[in-house]
């Protein structure tokens, strides 16, 4: 590091500017990390964050929860089989609600749970649901930006029905819109209120979370119920509309910024090696070996793009901090540190064919006119 | 015993009749606190014969010895130790690591030899005061004059207190006055430190300071009857 580190310091203006490259390379990673982990918390944030470990849909539905329809009666089978340790049942429906000064419509998801049950959301202000709360809901804090506060009346549109607002629960979102928990009276009354649109299923509901430590408790599931498809959670999540469109469409973009940091990388340190050629001709004549200056290459760039990635991060970090409300966007550290990493053996990589160029170099290039 | 031996050396390129001897059966021997110039037109295999002797360049024939070891069969990292341990180069003009500053120019011989400590960090000062560069310690080689570049090739070149010292044009870019100053400097160094010095140059006005002069023609080796 002895030469890396002092180039460093008299080449200043060159590697700011390259480092400045990295640094905005990693901050366009960094802001794409987080919008995707943001997006794929604001379409399913009521999944991701659900205590279940398995979902039993009906079968044939796949796997979308608002088509999904089952008899209550499923939740004791369930409750039956071998390794499920709990199973609680979910309702769901996609509504819209007009607070009660009727001049603002809100879109939500309302899932209908047992206040009791394991689905029940985390109050962080006003009351929990209980057991026979009627229409009373506990609905995500998103509602707040609304205008809605504790005691309103939200109207559910195109239903008779209003729901009171007696609690508010956090990072409770599905397919992009904040949940209304219910109980699931409630809601098969609005889910159901056309004749014959319940199938002639008794008691329905839409589907059952599953508690379990077991794995492969969604095969054993299968095999024992009929009529129902059993997926993982995480399956559950994939399988959201537009999830996997949007998660694939940000996975591309950072595996090409992956891949264009290594390009800026290998070409800016290439260009850099080959100016030098001579210099490390001399340094060679000196006893300098191949790997002591392949050392001192991999050093710089390690410096710089640790430095670079490390102020990008700092900066994604400011504008998380700045950024408003509404737009989806979470940063997860986890995912930051495997990026970071990612980054770093990517302009490593990047290096090699730089290393190659050194490797090749000859001594002799420092003697004046050898042949 | 000689500092530094070459032995029937020859040195060709080529297969077959596009055969070319840059070198033919050269011979010379130098001993510590000799001073050895070696001159010659452009072409005329100086610039081999140094890189063959500075262990730069393997030679086709014959025997290479520094220091009484024969580096004949050495390999390139082995080779890169000899230059590293035993050797002092000094390049022409530019050879010297454009972002060091002048006391680290020195202290990269100690680094690269892997003993950069204490003891060589004094061995660097000391080198520069010796050679009057104590006021250009912390100077790049832009800020430096030519002279001034050649005499700190000259302490980078001690500082490895190597058995022999290759010299290649030092004098190339420089006016008489400067390049007497650093052929003297040269000279007085290495005498007065036992090395074993080779210069090539093919500026005649620096003769009279060599102890011997070869000539070097189509890459034969003549001494010069002064």
């Amino acid at each position: 590091m002895f030469l890396a580190l002092r180039e460093l310091k008299h080449s200043k203006m060159r590697y700011v500017l390259i480092g400045g490259i990295m640094m905005l390379i990693a901050w366009l990673v960094f802001l794409l990390s987080g919008l995707a982990n943001g997006l794929a918390t604001d379409n399913g944030s009521s999944l991701k964050n659900m205590k279940a470990d398995a979902i039993v849909f009906q079968s044939e539905v796949k796997l979308y929860l608002h088509r999904s329809l089952l008899p209550m009666s499923k939740l004791d089978e369930v409750k039956g089989v071998q390794g499920v340790t709990n199973a609680a049942p979910l309702g769901m429906l996609t509504v819209t609600t007009k607070d009660s000064d009727g001049t603002e419509s809100i879109d939500a998801t309302m899932l209908a749970i047992q206040p009791e049950s394991f689905l029940a959301p985390k109050v962080i202000e006003g009351q929990a649901l209980a057991a026979n709360s009627g229409q009373e809901a506990v609905v995500d804090k998103t509602f707040k930006r609304h205008g809605v506060k504790l005691g309103d009346e939200l109207k559910i549109q195109s239903s008779d029905q209003t729901v009171k607002v007696i609690g508010f629960t956090t990072g409770q979102t599905y397919n992009h819109l904040p949940v209304i928990f219910t109980n699931i009276p409630f809601w098969q009354k609005i889910r159901f209120a056309a004749p014959g649109s319940d199938s002639g299923i008794q008691n329905p509901i839409s589907a059952i979370a599953v508690q379990s430590q077991q794995d492969g408790i969604t095969d054993m599931l299968n095999q024992k119920l009929s009529g129902v498809e059993t997926v993982t959670r995480d399956v559950a999540l994939q399988n959201l509309p537009g999830y996997k469109e949007e998660m694939g469409t940000i996975t591309m973009m950072l595996a090409f910024l992956f891949v264009i940091a290594a390009f800026v990388l290998a070409v800016f340190f290439y260009v850099l090696t080959l100016q030098k050629s001579n210099q490390f001709g001399v340094l060679k004549a000196l006893g300098a070996s191949t790997s002591y200056l392949a050392k001192n290459l991999l050093g710089q760039i390690f410096l710089l793009s640790l430095v670079s990635i490390v102020v990008g991060a700092g900066l994604t970090y400011l504008v998380a901090a700045v950024m408003p409300g509404e737009v989806p966007f979470a940063l997860d550290n986890g995912v930051v540190v495997v990026y970071s990493v990612i980054l770093l053996i990517v302009s490593m990589l990047g290096a090699m064919i730089s290393l190659r160029r050194i490797a090749k170099i000859d001594a002799l290039q420092a003697i004046g006119k050898v042949e | 015993m000689s500092k530094l031996v070459l032995e029937g050396v020859g040195k060709r390129y080529g297969e077959g009749v596009n055969t070319v001897y840059a070198l033919q059966d050269v011979s010379m021997r130098v001993e510590a606190g000799e001073f050895v110039a070696v001159v010659g037109p452009s072409g005329s295999g100086k610039s081999t014969l140094l890189a063959i002797a500075g262990a730069l360049l393997q030679q086709s024939s014959g025997n290479v010895l520094i220091n009484g070891v024969d580096i004949s069969s050495f390999s390139p990292a082995k080779l890169a130790q000899v230059r590293l341990h035993q050797i002092g180069f000094i390049l022409q003009s530019s050879n010297l690591v454009p972002y060091l500053k002048t006391i680290d120019q020195l202290l990269l011989v100690a680094e690269l030899s892997g003993t950069r400590n204490r003891e060589t960090a004094v061995r660097a000062e000391k080198l520069l005061t010796e050679l009057g560069l104590a006021h250009r310690r912390d100077h790049y080689p832009e800020h430096l004059s030519g002279g001034e570049r050649q005499r700190v090739a000259i302490a980078r070149a001690l500082m490895n207190d190597p058995d022999v010292i290759l010299a290649d044009e030092p004098t190339a870019s420089l006016d008489t006055t400067r390049g007497k100053e650093v052929v003297e400097m040269l000279v007085r160094e290495a005498k007065s430190r036992g090395k074993a010095a080779v210069m090539v140059t093919h500026d005649e006005r620096m003769l009279h300071l060599c102890d011997r002069v070869l000539r070097m023609t189509d890459g034969k080796l003549q001494e010069v009857n002064p």
